[in-house]
């Protein structure tokens, strides 16, 4: 069978912590390997902010893989994913052949989104100008 | 000469403002990536939901292609689904 060209990202649950979720981040790639799968690259983003709460949880790790494999590989991987209980969620997409492969943009600046978040709370605070 | 000016040529167009172009088109080096969602934010409107290609100009290949992209970065919890959360 054909191998294809995969990502997943995966977001592991904050309680891991750094090294926690490294570690699981080395099983997840061993766990491809074992597959047949080739992995090209991992890329960690660390602890982001989630865009709404999961599992409870407002912040996540997340880790991107890049990596060849078959379909059936990639089932398998992806049963293996949700069995896994530090996982909150995982994304698997195909990518063209020629697509380059992932740069380091989204995980330079979570600071920035963060304060996007905020801005409506903030506002109150302004408008509290009385001076006496 | 009596060649006419040919500045005022545009297609008559309903209400003012410049013709919009796809923004995909216009810049090939622009991809749309689900894991990029500071980009996808840009046609997202203020409550997160994905704002028609009409208003944007989006050509509706790259249209496509792009809410697909904000769904799958949705899933990821990238981006918002609503900002009306508790």
């Amino acid at each position: 069978m054909a191998d294809r060209r995969y990502e997943t990202l995966v977001l592991i649950h904050p309680e891991q912590g750094e090294a926690g979720a490294k570690e699981l981040a080395a099983r997840i790639q061993k766990l491809i390997e074992e597959q047949g799968g080739t992995v090209s690259q991992v890329q960690d983003w660390s602890l982001r902010d989630l865009a709404y709460l999961v599992a409870k949880q407002r912040r996540a790790f997340y880790v991107l893989f890049e990596y060849r494999a078959t379909p059936k590989a990639l089932q398998e991987i992806e049963r293996n994913l949700t069995l896994m209980d530090p996982i909150l969620r995982f994304i698997s997409v195909r990518q063209a052949e020629n697509a380059p492969p992932a740069a380091l943009r989204p995980a330079r600046r979570p600071e920035r989104e963060e304060a996007e978040f905020e801005e409506g709370g903030d506002v109150e605070q302004m408008s509290e100008g009385e001076s006496s | 000469m009596a060649r006419e000016r040919s500045a005022p040529r545009a297609p008559r167009r309903r209400g003012m403002g410049r013709r919009k172009v796809c923004r995909f088109c216009a810049d090939k080096t622009m991809l749309i990536d689900y894991k990029d969602a500071r980009t996808l934010g840009t046609f997202l409107s203020e409550r997160g939901k994905i704002i028609p290609a009409r208003i944007t100009g989006t050509c509706a290949r790259h249209q496509r292609r792009l809410t697909v992209a904000v769904k799958q970065a949705r899933t990821v919890a990238l981006l918002p689904y609503t900002t009306a959360y508790p």
